[in-house]
Order: C-alpha cells, then sequence, then structure tokens
C-alpha cells in the first residue's frame, strides 16, 4: 500500500469532523446521510477526509429488521 | 432491526464515514411472499479496501461498537504504523484476530501476506457472469488455532456461550478437531485477519454467500431508491 494511501487515511481519522455538505445525500427515512453510489462515496471521503461505509442490501429494503 | 434510524448511530456514522448502498443477491417472491434477503456494511478506507464489516441485520448498539471500534483501530494502527501501508495492513489484520480473541476465547493467526487472486480479471479461463464479470471470489479464512491458552477454561466456555447468543451461531471445528461456537461478526474478525485491506469486490462474495447463506447473482448494483416506500425527506408515501 502506498503512501498516498496512508495519506488518506489519516487524514480520514484526523479530522472527521467535516460534513457531507458536498454531495447531496439522502436519509431515505434512516438517519445515515447516504450519497447515490459508492464511487461517490469515495471520492467524497477522499475530499472530505472521511472513511465509507457501504451498506450492501439484497431483496428486502423495506424489511425494518435490516435498516 | 433499528440500527440506521438510531440518532447515536447516525450521528457518528455521518461524522466519521460518507455512506451510500448497493444491491446485491437475490430473493425469491413465492406467491405474495418475498423469501431472503439480507444486509451487510462495509467499513472501507477511502479506496474501497475493506477495514471491517457487520454481517447481517444487527441492533443500534452493535452497529455504534462496531463503528467505533473501526475508527479506534484505525487510529491506532495509523499510530503504529508510522506512514508504513504494508504495517498498517499487518496490524489491522492482528487487530482483527485480537478482537476475536477477546470476544470468543478463539485464536486465529493473522495473515501476513496476500493471497494470489486465482481469477484475474484477463484470465481467459475464467467464468463470468451475464455481464461479462468475473464472479465474486470466496476467499479462504485462515483456521481457528483453538481456544486462548490465556484464558481459564471458565472464562472460555463464558465467552463461548455469549457467541453462541449473537445472530449467525453454529458451531464448527478448530484445528485441532475441537467443536467450538462461532457467529457471524467471529467469522467476519477470522475472514479479516487474513484479509482486512482487501478490495471490496474481494470480499463481499465471501460475506454474503459464505457468512450469510446468500446467494449472489450478480455484481452489486447501484440502486436509485433503497426505501421505495418513503420519499426522499423521508415522509412515508401514501399508495
Amino acid at each position: 500500500m502506498n503512501r498516498l494511501m496512508m495519506a488518506s487515511l489519516i487524514a480520514a481519522i484526523a479530522a472527521p469532523t467535516v460534513r457531507a455538505e458536498d454531495g447531496a445525500t439522502c436519509g431515505f427515512g434512516t438517519t445515515i446521510a447516504f450519497v447515490d453510489s459508492p464511487k461517490e462515496a469515495a471520492t467524497l471521503a477522499r475530499k472530505q477526509e472521511k472513511l465509507v461505509l457501504v451498506l450492501h442490501v439484497s431483496g428486502h429494503f423495506e424489511d425494518p429488521r435490516f435498516t | 432491526m433499528g440500527a440506521l434510524t438510531s440518532p447515536e448511530v447516525g450521528t457518528f456514522v455521518n461524522e466519521h464515514f460518507v455512506s451510500s448502498f448497493q444491491k446485491v443477491a437475490t430473493f425469491k417472491i413465492v406467491g405474495k411472499q418475498k423469501q431472503g434477503g439480507n444486509v451487510a456494511a462495509y467499513f472501507c478506507a477511502p479506496d474501497g479496501r475493506v477495514l471491517h464489516v457487520i454481517a447481517g441485520p444487527v441492533d443500534a448498539a452493535t452497529f455504534l461498537a462496531e463503528s467505533k471500534w473501526v475508527v479506534d483501530t484505525t487510529k491506532a494502527c495509523i499510530e503504529k504504523s508510522h506512514g508504513d501501508g504494508g504495517k498498517f495492513k499487518s496490524l489491522f489484520r492482528i487487530a482483527h484476530a485480537d478482537k476475536l480473541r477477546r470476544d470468543t476465547g478463539l485464536s486465529v493467526e493473522a495473515v501476513g501476506f496476500d493471497l494470489p487472486d486465482p481469477q484475474a480479471d484477463g484470465d481467459a479461463l475464467t467464468f463470468r457472469d451475464p455481464s461479462g464479470r468475473p464472479l465474486a471470489p470466496k476467499l479462504p479464512p485462515p483456521p481457528i488455532d483453538g481456544p486462548d491458552v490465556a484464558l481459564g477454561e471458565k472464562k472460555f466456555e463464558e465467552l463461548q456461550k455469549n457467541a453462541a447468543n449473537a445472530p449467525g451461531a453454529r458451531a464448527c471445528y478448530d484445528r485441532r478437531g475441537g467443536r467450538v461456537v462461532v457467529n457471524n461478526q467471529a467469522i467476519v474478525h477470522q475472514l479479516l485477519a487474513a484479509h482486512a485491506m482487501c478490495p471490496i469486490e474481494r470480499v463481499y462474495g465471501t460475506v454474503f454467500e459464505n457468512i450469510l447463506g446468500e446467494k449472489i447473482s450478480t455484481k452489486p448494483v447501484d440502486i436509485v431508491n433503497p426505501f421505495p416506500w418513503v420519499d426522499k425527506q423521508g415522509n412515508r408515501i401514501k399508495r
């Protein structure tokens, strides 16, 4: 893993209070702000110095057990 | 289980992560009933390499605890690795092995090398899905060595009892052939003790098929509206 990767990780942890203001986000009834795609999340994470959370869901989005 | 509707989870996750979602796997409609369905949350570095996974639905307290573990462990590993990416990866795998030991009393050796990819994208003999992509690999977890010797028998049994009460609890055999109990999160730690910091596309197949028991139909698909019964502001849509 290169140093660039490490630098982005360090930055992600060091400055966690930056808000997701650049990308349009939707909560869809949850308290999590979702962006449209993992690619966009990765781009924003680099920019805003955060980590990335990707949710993989099969089928039952409407099932509250999963969300 | 309501984890993603918890205000504490939302505050913490929105503060430390940029979140998104994808649809994977399949579900059946039998009559008017849907069968199947599951969820996995991947905590990744900004380049898509997986730091941790929550396999299956969990409650808000568990989701928050796992999220905090990711952030704290990442901080600790960054500090100890002094900018060395290889060392960071190694430390993170050791952290997963340690967490497994603390949670279940089981000992697993963290793997200090990356397995070669048996199905490179350009390989003509690789089986592909209808979209032309190679199927998600099923990564082999490192073997469970056995109970941690530092624990007494009583403590080990207590941890095993707790593990048996967690989602996805199942029996398996350690390297000596002894019967032990693991659960979804224990298998995640076992897996990531060897494969932490692998790209998400190499890990998700193992999580869905080997841990959650969900058959994956194709690559993850971005979906426009994951919650069709609410609008973008979270208000329930009347039909």
